[in-house]
């Protein structure tokens, strides 16, 4: 083992877990709870806040100082409203969908490191900032974030109207599909941390972040993570132009409110997990650490650690304020087609590379060498016509799937040249009014 | 305590949390039948009866479902690997660069034959 | 964490036949992905046969090449830390599973037989009796269309099926239990004509499969339970030493020997045979019945003598039963059956009956008589005999075609020995041979696999093996009869020439069944030569 593969170790290890007493650990799981919850009224607060800024509003600035308390009461207003079952929903799945979905989004803070070991006030009891971790951590997110897709899923079907389920069956179709690159775009960092335990990789990223070293995983992941959590641009299954509200269209009162409620918590958590995994956790950022001892240590670190989550709070919110919403398939193609081939790539190339660097086998030139050769080969493979394109010249040939035999699933026809890509045509109309305009200067 | 416990006390906090949000809305808000209001929302039109009994679903999400496993029992594959590269070197390389050889041919396939368009 | 990793060593000298077969699979992948769809099947074709003669001279290569073990009692090694065990009987299946899937590589190709078209469906998801083209008149129609998937699929089926004879250890043959059955499934569901029954046989064919694949994990974990790990030999270990949870063995043991029963086709798993048979394209079917039963009892051979040969007082009471009840379901089932693959189907029930007599035979090799046939030498013997003649029955009853596909009705056969002699002769030698009737191969099978068991004290089960040869003998001599000494109907079916494809696989399996039947003596010495497995 060399100084690559032992990064220097600052913080809790996994042998500082398991320890808490039982009413430290409820403290800390009442504290998350709480700052889940409050974080969620505050998020709704700030988004409605910027993208009121962006388009030159106002935003709610009524209830409470700067508005803040806007999002309370809307929360107790949704308490106020009716709670609507619809007589075609299946009662009992159409209850336990809320509670699935928001009950995993609360959990998965449970492995989430908030700071270092810090002695809590008025005792002398040393705890990490952090409910718990397992050597599994990130996996453990991974897997109980899966759990609540099942909760949109099961939201849009036991509605039992159209629009419901087919926004649920967007949602898990997008998500899965985008959980794919996120897992992939995550073992470069296990690579490089040695680990999947949270505090341990924070604790790997000392001196160096992961976003800065491994970059193009660090950029697959925040696309990704904004798939994950239904945002815009990729927010397909509320899209409200179709879909009216997607899974929750017959969703009210308090019920809406807990899907209201884990969406913000899911942004959180994938922010959360962003900045434990790519920028370094609770560590302050550069410099400050150099110039300022204490900044890692104590409770500063929260201030950190919400500053960076903050960060991305930002980064969603601007993305809505700015993008407009993808079509599905452009989305899916983006997902399996970009995606997931860039992350597969990226992760045989960062472990060729550590490995490189570890055993040092190649001295400098040849590895620039070849970093050259496979640059030029990137460069040359940016001119060969593109997989998707090749497929679109063979369907022409040769129609490949075979369209609809009798008595398939009735679907409207298509256009006679196919889907309509890119811009489409200009209207023209047949009669001739005495109306000029550019169709008909068209036909003459 | 064991390091996976403290995950129940978060989880019993967050489901109770979510079975009283859903057992107070009952109470808290008005009840005032409407036959209307308890139908299928579908813009005000008649709702049209397909979810249930022989709604049909398209099968794109199915195959979508499938490779998503196979990707996702890839990633899990991953993962122990990249946590013990170190330690297995060459040999580890060399082995997840033919396991994601077969994939990713796979996947071409799946590709090429369309598998992955949505129209 | 810091613990020296030292990679499994992996003996490339004994396995690259088992690679070159997944990798001709691969290439074949590629080829359906990248390569234009007019070309493909001949590529396809063309790769899996390239794939599969390496693999062929790489097998007679590494035969060659096994060094000897225990004083000659054995040849080969135990290769990939344990997994894949490469001695002289998986040498000499591997050898005999790839001939079959030659003569099956032939069949798929075929496509003179069915007025030019293949023997495939254009697309798997076809409803059936749709013909016409997809979206009406103009468009190109189904007729035109070729799945030319089914030749890696073949391809990778082989190398399940050479996986899985090989396997050392319980999780390896498990991994190729699915490798090999999963392409067979699709396959099933691919046949152009008759698509309902086609269908209907790769569901049936998958459901009953996947619940025996559940039936061999479960019992691998019981196993595991008992002997603590899943290496064949080891479990030998844990069983030659005793004590602990004997249950958790039996039991274990027990449900792994289902799903390999069922793979074979036993009574009482046997009930998705006739319907599979029948269903799947008779290429397929011609495949699938010689190359999974040489493959799942090499499996069955290997389990039972080398993990548990020392419990052979356990299970050879249970299996006495289910070989009595195999033979007697077999042909008592067939003597009814109207339709030839139904009847075939029930005949190769029979068959597996004969076979778990042949495994029935295991002895210690210090009581086999001196010249005595050990019982794997005989169930090698009856594999290679049973394979060729099912590739080269099947592939007959492809020729004798209604307009709406093949004339499946034993009474449509009737007259054929006087309209087609040739085709019609073809087909009784084969038969004669499934019966066992000498200077066949068929009987020299029987009597090899029958004398190992009776040597080892399974009178009551050769017994009934013999009365039920006997009964299958007069339903196939029935059919000869039919065929040969009555007249044919107004409507007789066409017998098409076909392709060499399809001549040469039915003359060789011909000439083959025929010459092991005068001369068995080399056949039966390489047999004999393989030597004991090795552990």
């Amino acid at each position: 083992m060399n100084a690559v593969s032992l990064p220097l170790v600052t913080g809790p290890s996994l042998d500082s877990f398991g320890l808490d007493t039982v009413w430290v650990v409820l403290l800390k799981a009442v504290l998350i709870f709480a700052v889940l919850v409050v974080l969620t009224l505050f998020n709704i607060w700030f988004e409605r806040r910027v993208v009121a800024r962006m388009q030159h509003r106002i935003g709610p600035n009524v209830n409470g100082p700067f508005g803040l308390l806007q999002s309370l009461a809307d929360g107790v207003k949704l308490a106020l409203k009716e709670d609507i079952i619809p007589t075609r929903a299946d009662k009992v799945v159409f209850i336990l969908a809320p509670i699935i979905c928001v009950v995993p989004a609360f959990v998965t803070f449970a492995v989430i490191p908030f700071g270092p070991e810090v002695t809590i006030p008025f005792t002398d009891t040393v705890t990490p900032l952090q409910l718990t971790d397992m050597p599994v951590a990130v996996l453990f997110v991974m897997a109980i974030a899966s759990i609540g897709i099942y909760g949109i899923v099961l939201g849009g079907w036991a509605s039992g109207s159209t629009y419901s389920l087919l926004g649920g069956l967007r949602s898990s179709a997008q998500m899965i599909s985008y959980e794919v690159a996120m897992g992939l775009a995550l073992i470069s960092v296990f690579l490089f941390a040695g680990s999947v335990s949270t505090s341990e990789i924070v604790a790997a990223q000392g001196d160096l972040w992961f976003g800065l070293i491994l970059a193009p995983a660090f950029i697959i992941y925040v696309i990704a993570m904004v798939g994950e959590t239904n945002r815009a641009p990729f927010d397909l299954p509320e899209a409200e132009g179709e879909l009216v509200g997607g899974f929750h269209t017959e969703y009210s009162s308090l019920k809406f409110a807990l899907f209201f409620l884990a969406e913000y918590i899911n942004m959180v958590t994938v922010s959360a997990l962003a900045t434990t995994l790519f920028l370094g956790g609770w560590h302050a950022p550069f410099g400050i650490g150099a110039i300022w001892e204490g900044a890692n240590e104590g409770y500063w670190p929260l201030l950190w650690f919400f500053g960076k989550v903050f960060f991305f709070m930002f980064i969603f919110v601007w993305l809505r304020g700015t993008l407009p919403r993808m079509r599905y398939d452009q989305f899916m193609d983006f997902g399996w087609k970009r995606l997931i081939p860039v992350a597969l790539g990226w992760t045989v190339l960062v472990a060729v590379m550590r490995l490189i660097t570890i055993e040092e086998t190649f001295d400098r030139q040849s590895l620039l060498i070849t970093l050259g050769v496979i640059t030029g080969l990137l460069v040359v493979a940016m001119f060969v016509p593109s997989f998707g394109a090749a497929r679109d010249e063979a369907e022409t040939e040769e129609p490949d799937a075979p369209a609809k035999p009798a008595g398939a699933f009735p679907v409207p026809p298509m256009p006679a040249t196919g889907a309509v890509r890119g811009a489409a045509p200009p209207l023209t109309f047949a009669d001739s009014g005495p109306r000029p305009g550019p169709a008909q200067a068209e036909e003459s | 305590m064991e390091l996976y416990t403290p995950v129940l006390a978060l989880l019993a906090l967050a489901a109770g949390f979510a079975i009283f949000s859903v057992a107070v809305s009952t109470l808290t808000g008005p009840k005032r039948y409407n036959r209307a209001r308890l139908d299928s929302y579908e813009c005000g039109i008649e709702p049209t009866p397909q979810p249930f009994g022989g709604g049909r679903i398209p099968v794109k999400y199915y195959t979508v479902a499938m490779t998503f496993i196979i990707f996702d029992v890839e990633i899990m594959f991953l993962v122990p690997w990249a946590v013990y590269f170190d330690q297995l070197s060459w040999f580890g390389l060399i082995a997840v660069v033919l396991f994601l050889f077969n994939i990713t041919l796979a996947y071409a396939y799946e590709w090429r034959r369309g598998g992955l368009d949505w129209d | 964490m810091n613990d020296e990793f030292t990679g499994p060593a992996i003996e490339w000298a004994r396995l690259w036949p088992l690679f070159a077969v997944f990798g001709t699979a691969l290439v074949g992948v590629a080829v359906e992905a990248f390569a234009p769809r007019s070309a493909r099947c001949l590529i396809q074709s063309s790769v899996a046969g390239v794939g599969l003669a390496v693999a062929l001279v790489g097998t007679v290569l590494v035969a060659l090449e096994l060094p000897e073990r225990a004083g000659g009692a054995a040849r080969g090694d135990v290769t990939a830390g344990g997994a894949v065990v490469v001695d002289g009987p998986t040498v000499f299946l591997w050898g005999l599973l790839v001939v079959v899937t030659v003569g099956g590589l032939l069949l798929f190709a075929e496509r003179r037989v069915d007025a030019g078209l293949p023997v495939f469906a254009g697309q798997a998801s076809l409803p059936p009796g749709s013909t016409a083209g997809p979206g009406g008149p103009g468009e190109p129609s189904y007729e035109d269309w070729e799945h030319t998937e089914v030749y890696p699929l073949l391809v990778f089926a082989l190398g399940g099926m050479m996986l899985f004879c090989a396997s050392g250890d319980l999780l390896t043959m498990f991994v190729a239990l699915e490798i090999l059955s999963l392409p067979l499934y699709l396959l099933c569901g691919l046949a152009r004509r008759r698509r309902l029954l086609s269908q209907e046989a790769a569901m049936k064919y998958f459901l009953l499969g996947a619940f025996s694949s559940g039936f061999f994990v479960y019992g691998m974990a019981l196993v595991y339970g008992y002997a603590g790990t899943l290496n064949l030999a080891g479990v030998a270990v844990a069983v030659r030493a005793g004590g602990g949870q004997e249950v958790l063995l039996l039991v274990g043991a027990a449900m792994v020997m289902v799903a390999l029963l069922f793979k074979v086709g036993a009574v009482p798993f046997h009930s998705w045979t006739p319907d599979v048979y029948q269903g799947a394209p008779t290429a397929v079917t011609a495949y699938m019945a010689a190359a999974t039963k040489i493959a799942a009892f090499g499996a069955i051979l290997r389990f039972l003598y080398v993990g548990l040969g020392d419990a052979r007082w356990d299970w050879a009471p249970l299996l006495w039963v289910v070989a009595i009840l195999t033979m007697l379901g077999g042909v008592v089932l067939a003597v009814g059956q109207t339709e030839i693959k139904r009847l075939l189907a029930y005949s190769s029930i029979a068959h597996t009956g004969f076979l778990l007599t042949g495994v029935l035979g295991l002895q210690a090799s210090g009581d086999l008589a001196e010249g005595q046939i050990s019982s794997l030498q005989a169930v090698l013997f009856y594999l290679a005999t049973y394979g060729v003649a099912t590739v080269g029955i099947f592939a007959v009853t492809t020729l004798v075609r209604d307009p709406g596909g093949e004339a499946g009705s034993v009474a449509r056969w009737t007259g054929l020995g006087r309209t087609s002699p040739l085709v019609a002769g073809a087909f009784a030698v084969f038969l004669l041979s499934l019966a066992g009737i000498p200077l066949t191969a068929g009987f020299v099978g029987k009597w090899s696999v029958f004398a190992s068991a009776a040597g080892a004290g399974a009178w009551p089960v050769v017994a009934v093996a013999i009365t039920s040869s006997i009964i299958a003998v007069y339903f196939y001599v029935r059919h000869i009869v039919t065929m040969f000494f009555a007249d044919p109907p107004e409507d007789a079916p066409v017998v098409v020439v076909p392709s060499p494809l399809t001549s040469v696989t039915i003359a060789v399996a011909l000439i083959v069944t025929v010459a092991l039947g005068v001369v068995p003596g080399p056949l039966l010495d390489l047999a004999g030569h393989a030597g004991q497995f090795v552990r």
